[in-house]
């Protein structure tokens, strides 16, 4: 039995089958659909979620690795500025790449990378976004990292 | 009554989406987050040659592989009706023979408990091929060549006299290289029948067209067939067709009796659902030594599939972009074991602007002009094909704005005379001339005693902002706050809907959602003359005015009552109407539609050493017409500026010429611009409300992308002295 902590609830899981990944096992088993599969090969970002405080690809991660980390998804934000953020400059628009991007902006903030527009959109090109929001993604990250 | 005639060009800064809330807290859901009880999963096999025959296809591992319920090939397959076409064709039921067409084709789908399972199951099918020699390459003399596919080669004044006696002349050949679409989005299908009826989660731009197609497929009734699609993950043209995961994952769903998720893997987004075309264009323009264009011809050559059918006219940019008495186009098709090509944001426009545009920049060159006077000199004041008036046409705005806004008179007119440290700069400088396309819409709108409206039709929001355009255009034609009217939409047992496509769905919806809200005040005022002591009693609907839920007297905003104590004198709980649009006839109008128009400014940086491109700036001017919300069309601009950077400098779709395989159909492979990639991006918009349609929008969902790779092409000879003629530009092209 596998012990997922996700946004601070424990999950019991059978993970009989190892092949699972994180990404699967939140999304197939625990329902929790806001975590998105873009690419399922790690070069997107859409599935980024933030375990033990890093930012970290769940298609790339197998759940069976994930036996007692506290893993936060979009689900786990309490009304973030982030998010906030992100709808008052409209950075998104289909909405598919965003709770990826979220997950990676809330990370980037702890990292302590989001000092310039230069460092912003370095940091957050591992996040594709299709629809091309990234100008307004830049603007909400700043806006936020500003005012932290 | 209040109309939109009456409101101004940009109906304010533009609110924020209506479904953001959703969209950032993870709630929206895509076809690929709904699940059903007894829900299997499937996984497709593919095809691993580009042309032949099945000869032998063992299912026998496969079957026997850890929950596995079933494997379908052409060997047990249902037999389905033909795809009907819509105003394009659909692909063929797929399974339904033993021949091999392309490299990915589908030739089974595997189906099991998990997808974990059904992803290793389908390794296990085993198929061995008669190969057949592919053809791949588009000059292979024995490729079927189609001409004029659409009918709409074009010739007028006599190009062949105009160009012998042209003293200047360009002569000059533009490529453009495939792309694939790629919607973050993984394209699913979630299919469950009950008994007859079928229900689809399905990630398309347009519900009513799937269900049309797999009602057909299957011998059912559409009213049997409904197809949901609350939120799709980007399309950019790649759900305008009812591709062949979408039969196959009914199929499998009738073949296990339970429901089937279908979701396609990054690799098979590339072979799946088509891509844009590769395109050759062979431009010739005539000029006077003064730079007036005398003769443009232009033909082009695009890419199709086998069984496929496209509309790619790269060529027809060059009928309406420019003031010439002499004007010859031609394009063509050729058919390859390719997969399918299809519309990708401004199909044909952006191949073909690149090569116009990249002409128009070496006549000018050529004869010493600006590149910015040289459009402007040749501006089309009227459409030049007709010599019928535009609808609205502000390109000469969008040019001259443009050029102030990036600073264009800064610029050194000679190559290769502007630089810092290292790096080489260049200004180059794009027009934009967009096609007009609409298709026919419904809508339905309901107003509520609790002061409640509701807008309905079976569109889709791709991300362009439908849920909250058209919850805005409704309240202000109603007098509502936009937060009292929501928008329904993407369920094809709405109203019928119009594509998200072609950049017509905000003037087919809204003009639908128009004349529905028309037809609802004048119930309202119907309702109200029947009631005596209203004090709308005696009047016509051209005589009220609708503001904060009420309805009055034009003038005397005193002499009315609410929408809401109407229903209630009447007893109602609401009251509804329906509403249409049909594009409107140019020759009725006495018009050419003109569609949006734009300009780009952009600064590109070369590292002189190693080739590298940098967009440092780019100024985009675009005529949309009436703007419904500033912020969203901003982003509609952003976006497609975001499409043409990666067409100008990144995306290749590389098909290996032995075996027809797409050598590089991952995100690690196929580069797409990311955040570090981008530019300082300035946005404006200039016009008018155009005269074409009852709102007066032109549709901003593609223009934005047309033009950004010929500025930067543009931008890189100034900078370097290198005129580079194909996409993507690489760092190899420009190396010494």
């Amino acid at each position: 039995m596998t012990t997922l902590i996700v946004n601070g609830m424990e999950h019991p899981l059978d993970l009989a089958d190892p092949r699972v990944t994180l990404l699967d096992a939140l999304r197939d088993r625990l329902g929790l659909t806001g975590t998105k599969k873009g690419c399922d090969q790690g070069a997107c970002g859409a599935c980024t979620v933030i375990a033990d405080g890093r930012r970290i690809l769940s298609c790339l991660t197998l759940a069976a690795q994930c036996d007692g980390r506290e893993i936060t998804t979009i689900e786990g934000l309490e009304s973030h500025p982030m998010q906030d953020a992100f709808m008052r400059h409209d950075a998104f628009q289909c909405g598919y790449c965003t709770s990826g991007q979220i997950m990676s902006a809330v990370a980037l903030l702890g990292e302590d990378r989001a000092g310039s527009d230069d460092d912003i959109r370095e940091f957050m090109s591992g996040n594709l976004c299709r629809c091309g929001a990234y100008s307004n993604i830049v603007a909400a990250v700043r806006e936020v990292a500003r005012h932290a | 009554m209040t109309t939109i005639q009456q409101q101004p060009r940009i109906l304010g800064p533009g609110i924020n989406r209506v479904d953001g809330p959703l969209k950032v807290t993870g709630q929206a859901r895509y076809a690929n987050d709904f699940s059903l009880p007894g829900m299997a999963y499937a996984a497709v096999v593919r095809s691993t040659i580009a042309s032949g025959r099945i000869t032998r296809i063992d299912t026998t591992a496969a079957e026997k592989s850890a929950g596995v319920m079933r494997v379908i090939t052409h060997e047990n397959a249902d037999h389905l009706a033909a795809a009907p076409a819509t105003f394009i064709k659909n692909p063929q039921a797929p399974l339904q023979d033993d021949v091999i067409r392309y490299h990915g084709q589908y030739i089974g789908v595997v189906v099991a408990d998990t997808q974990q399972n059904a992803t290793a199951a389908a390794r296990l099918v085993e198929v061995e091929y008669e190969l057949h020699e592919a053809l791949l390459d588009p000059h292979d003399p024995r490729a079927e060549r189609i001409k004029d596919p659409w009918g709409e080669d074009t010739a007028w004044g006599d190009v062949r006299t105009a160009l012998k006696r042209a003293p200047v002349m360009i002569d000059q050949t533009y490529t453009t290289s495939e792309n694939t679409n790629n919607p973050l989005g993984l394209f699913t299908t979630l299919a469950a029948w009950d008994g007859d009826t079928l229900t689809l989660h399905d990630s398309n731009q347009w519900p009513n067209m799937v269900q049309m197609v797999v009602a057909t497929m299957f011998g059912v009734p559409e009213d049997a067939v409904r197809v949901l699609t609350p939120f799709v993950g980007g399309g950019f043209g790649a759900g305008l067709r009812c591709w062949s995961h979408i039969p196959l994952a009914v199929m499998a769903a009738r073949h296990v009796g339970r429901p089937v998720k279908l979701e396609l893997t990054r690799p098979e987004m590339f072979t799946g659902l088509g891509h844009r075309t590769a395109s050759f264009n062979w431009i010739k323009l005539g000029a006077t030594r003064d730079g007036r264009l005398t003769a443009i011809e232009h033909e082009s050559l695009t890419t199709l599939s086998m069984e496929g059918d496209e509309y790619e006219p790269c060529s027809s940019v060059s009928c309406s972009a420019y003031a010439s008495p002499n004007v010859t186009t031609r394009d063509q098709q050729v058919k390859l074991n390719i997969p399918w090509t299809n519309f990708m944001r401004a199909p044909g426009d952006s191949q073909g602007n690149f090569a116009l545009e990249s002409a128009i920049d070496e006549l000018a060159w050529e004869v010493g002009l600006d590149p910015l006077e040289i459009r402007l000199l040749n501006y089309a004041e009227v459409d030049p094909k007709t010599g019928r008036p535009w609808s609205s046409n502000a390109l000469r705005q969008c040019l001259e704005i443009g050029a102030q806004r990036f600073g264009w008179s800064r610029r050194n007119p000679e190559i290769r005379s502007m630089r810092e440290g290292h790096e080489l700069i260049g200004y180059g400088v794009a027009g934009v001339s967009f096609f007009w396309y609409q298709q026919p819409c419904s809508a339905k709108v309901i107003f509520r005693a609790d002061g409640s409206a509701y807008v309905r039709s079976a569109v889709t929001d791709i991300g362009t902002g439908t849920y909250t355009i058209m919850a805005q255009l409704a309240a202000r034609l109603l007098g509502l706050d936009v937060e009292q009217v929501e928008m329904q939409l993407g369920d094809s047992e709405m109203p019928a809907g119009a594509a998200a496509g072609g950049s017509g769905l905000t003037a087919a919806v809204g003009s639908a959602v128009h004349d529905a809200c028309g037809r609802l005040v004048q119930k309202f005022v119907d309702l109200a003359a029947t009631d005596p002591f209203s004090p709308l009693a005696d009047v016509g609907i051209e005589n009220v005015e609708v503001s904060e839920g009420r309805l009055y007297r034009k003038g005397d905003p005193t002499r009315g009552e609410s929408l809401a104590r109407i229903l209630a004198v009447h007893g109602l709980d609401e009251l509804a109407a329906d509403g249409s649009s049909t594009p409107n006839s140019p020759d009725e109008l006495g018009m050419t539609p003109a569609g949006a128009r734009g300009a780009r400014f952009v600064e590109v940086r070369v590292d002189e050493d190693l080739g590298r491109v940098r967009l440092a700036r780019i100024v985009t001017v675009n005529d949309g017409g009436r703007i419904l919300n500033e912020k969203l069309a901003r982003s509609q601009i952003l976006g497609g500026t975001v499409g043409g950077i990666g067409m100008a400098l990144f995306e290749d779709t590389v098909t290996d010429m032995d075996t027809g395989r797409i050598a590089n159909a991952t995100f690690g492979d196929y580069l797409v611009p990311v955040n570090a990639d981008m530019p300082d991006v300035h946005i404006e918009f200039v016009g008018e409300p155009d005269a074409f349609n009852p709102i007066g929008v032109k549709g901003v969902g593609e223009i934005g992308l047309v033009g950004v790779a010929a500025a930067v092409a543009n931008a890189i000879f100034h900078a370097t002295g290198k005129r580079i003629r194909s996409l993507p530009i690489t760092m190899d092209m420009l190396m010494d």
